[in-house]
């Protein structure tokens, strides 16, 4: 058992030896987020399209300027509104969006620890 | 033309035949010594109808009969046989003829195979299914008849949209009904236990077979979606928490949570009312997919055409069924207070109930994330997009604690449980922490999310390796598929972490070469099909570790319609897939060109298979 076992971590730490780890991964990070608007429903990132391609050169053309990954989140929502962003961010409008699934959490994890203390 | 005619009329005797099965069902239900053979016979003959009418409508696609608006809505001459079959399904009307078809031959099926149930039941569930099928023959009929004609006859069809000419468009839609209609079975059945107040652990047992089946359906029919998603461009990627991604998510997740609940209620009767709400929601939420898919508020390929009166008639319809639902729930369900519901905190059923909270928290955020951004629209019409990152925020924290707790769960035993060989499980957690903080480190992917997570994958993947090896442990079904998870879960990490991509211009005979990789673009191509031509480009991929391929990606002009699509070519192997997409460059001879080298990919499919195969064992098992 133990031996297999360990033959299972080896195995697993040579792949993951091979594999190279993703390179200009902030501009990849950025454009994930950015709705490609001419697509159904795609990222700039996964996109090919020549709207696509050139807010990949307008972001990295940005993060040469020097913009932070917040500054040029702002600069496209300005210009595009929230609608281009994936992640929708907390704002006023969000609020029930982000806190109602942990409210439901919350509310399921309350009925099972009285079903518990009812009991006793 | 004349088979337009029979088409049509067989659906309207396959709907006279569900009045009519609904006036037995009335006479029947009266008198109840046997099942009256009338109700079989007439079941079957519905089914003949709707299966007559679907023929018709695949020979109108085949001989390419333009007087049938659905034919020229959706065909060309020049298409092959293949995609004329398969489109017979691809496009709303013919798609809601498919799923009309599996609502009866699922009834039938059920009718013939349920034995050692009481008469009443089987009347009853009977009468729930034809008030769903009847509800569907009138909107099939109303606002979506296959069968309309179009006069004067058009020389041409308009052919079919060629992101749907593809082999999965044959098998996708098919394998998802049979999950999403299955669940229909479920609901039928659980209404008429309620209203006989025959919830039980025998009714468990018999329902959990068409638990199961609806189960691995539903989940081979998302798989194959997300493979075609996979390496059709322009959808995204295997998963992009795209609005019609998550519709068949959400069954998906009611549908797991049921299948663990029936679990418990096979053995003791607990937990009843909250079985039958899932079974209820189970079917809704599929109704609400294809609601919200086809009303036109999602917009997807597989919203076929906008039209607010189909979308008003399923609102109304899904209404009417969630409040006859609500109703017998309220009035027919007695929650059996005085049984034993006493079990310790540490034990099979808590770490069931775990379960289910778990599960219910990600199908709320699933269905939150999906119509927030709906209404938010049309209360203050801002505009916002709910996203990837949306989902990994909310889901993955959550996932650390719910992979522990499907690790420990199923080792529990019933009622009460004390933890055995804890020094084996926690050296198992501490090799798991320490791996995933190697492959994390290593690769100064910075985030402590991603270690914790990967840990308590790797956790789970562990025990239950180990568990496929020890005698004692019986349950195969159950760790199959938990095993499976832990897998799925594993590679869509690391294929997440260690993708790479190399994006460039070429033009004919020039190379690309970093220090890793090097792509020679060899030449190009030109082919003429029937129904497209395509320029195909010829690669030449070398690496670093001395693999080389041949990869030929294409750009495909369809004649009908006039649409350029661009096909990946993909090199599948066990490890890593190499995928390379080629692009036209405006008025240049160059191409744009993206290789990418993605992980695991092939883990990702293997590990949904496994965890479909779970379900089959426990559906082939006889019960112990």
């Amino acid at each position: 058992m133990r031996i297999f076992t360990k033959s299972i971590i080896i195995f697993l730490l040579l792949t993951i030896n091979n594999l190279n780890a993703n390179e200009n991964s902030e501009r990849n990070e950025i454009t994930k987020n950015l709705r490609c608007l001419i697509c159904q429903g795609q990222s700039v990132y996964d996109s090919d399209s020549d709207f696509a391609n050139s807010m990949k050169i307008l972001v990295d053309k940005k993060l040469d300027d020097g913009l932070s990954k917040k500054e040029i989140y702002i600069y496209f929502k300005e210009k595009y509104g929230d609608w281009i962003l994936y992640d929708p961010g907390i704002n006023k409008n969000t609020y029930l969006l982000w806190l109602l699934p942990i409210l439901i959490f919350l509310f399921g994890g309350a009925i099972i620890v009285k079903s518990f203390i009812l009991k006793k | 033309m004349i088979y337009s005619v029979v088409g049509h009329y067989s659906l309207i005797l396959g709907l006279c035949a569900g009045l009519i099965l609904i006036f037995f069902s009335i006479q029947n239900f009266k008198n109840t010594n046997q099942l009256d053979t009338k109700i079989l016979s007439f079941s079957f003959l519905q089914l003949f109808f709707v299966l007559i009418s679907f023929l018709s409508l695949i020979i109108s696609f085949v001989i390419s009969d333009f007087s049938n608006e659905t034919v020229f809505n959706n065909s060309h001459t020049t298409k092959p046989l293949f995609y004329k079959i398969s489109g017979t399904w691809g496009n709303h009307e013919g798609s809601l003829l498919l799923w009309l078809l599996v609502l009866t031959l699922f009834i039938f099926i059920f009718l013939l195979r349920t034995k050692n149930q009481p008469i009443k039941y089987k009347i009853l569930t009977l009468g729930f299914q034809q008030v769903i099928i009847i509800g569907f023959f009138l909107f099939l009929i109303q606002t979506s008849n296959p069968f309309n004609y179009v006069f004067p006859v058009p020389e041409e069809g308009l052919g079919l949209n060629p992101i749907l000419q593809d082999p999965a468009l044959a098998i996708h839609p098919p394998i998802l009904y049979l999950g999403y209609v299955g669940s229909s079975i479920i609901f039928s059945s659980a209404l008429a236990a309620t209203t006989l107040k025959m919830i039980s652990t025998s009714w468990a047992v018999h329902i959990k077979k068409w638990v199961l089946i609806s189960w691995i359906f539903l989940t081979l029919g998302i798989l194959l979606g997300s493979i075609w998603a996979y390496y059709e461009l322009g959808w995204g990627g295997f998963w992009f928490w795209d609005p019609v991604e998550n519709v068949s998510l959400m069954p998906w997740l009611a549908l797991t949570t049921l299948l663990h609940c029936i679990l418990v209620l096979e053995r003791k009767e607990i937990l009843t009312s909250w079985v039958i709400i899932l079974s209820i929601a189970t079917f809704t939420l599929s109704m609400c997919g294809t609601f919200l898919v086809r009303s036109g508020i999602l917009n997807s390929v597989h919203t076929f055409a906008n039209d607010p009166e189909r979308g008003l008639f399923i609102l109304i319809f899904l209404f009417a069924l969630i409040f006859l639902s609500l109703f017998i729930f309220f009035f027919f369900h007695q929650n059996s207070k005085d049984n034993s519901s006493n079990f310790f905190w540490l034990s099979k059923e808590t770490s069931i109930l775990v379960n289910n909270w778990f599960m219910m928290y990600f199908l709320s955020v699933v269905l939150i994330g999906t119509v927030y951004p709906i209404f938010l629209d049309v209360i203050s019409s801002q505009k916002i997009s709910v996203g990837p990152p949306f989902y990994h925020k909310l889901i993955a924290p959550f996932l650390i604690p719910f992979l522990f707790a499907m690790a420990i769960g199923p080792r529990l035993k019933w009622i009460r449980s004390d933890f055995k060989d804890k020094i084996y499980l926690i050296s198992l957690l501490i090799i798991s922490i320490s791996i995933s903080f190697f492959i994390v480190k290593n690769f100064n992917t910075n985030i402590l999310i991603n270690t914790i997570l990967i840990s308590s994958a790797l956790y789970l993947f562990f025990i239950t390796l180990r568990d496929f090896f020890n005698k004692k442990y019986k349950n195969f079904a159950q760790n199959t598929a938990h095993f499976g998870f832990s897998l799925l879960i594993l590679s869509i990490l690391f294929n997440n972490l260690f993708s790479s991509e190399i994006i460039t211009n070429l033009k004919v005979g020039e190379t690309y070469d970093n220090s890793k990789t090097k792509i020679v673009f060899e030449s190009i191509n030109q082919k003429k099909e029937k129904n497209y031509k395509s320029i195909i480009a010829n690669f030449y991929i070398s690496n670093s570790e001395g693999i080389n391929n041949n990869l030929s990606p294409e750009l495909r002009i369809y004649n009908q319609p006039n649409i350029t699509t661009s096909e990946a070519d993909i090199k599948t192997t066990l490890m890593k897939d190499k995928f390379i997409v080629i692009n036209l460059v405006q008025n240049q001879d160059y191409f744009n060109v993206r290789y990418q080298v993605k992980p695991f990919m092939m883990w990702i499919w293997l590990s949904v298979v496994m965890i479909s195969l779970g379900g089959l064992v426990s559906f082939l098992q006889k019960r112990i």
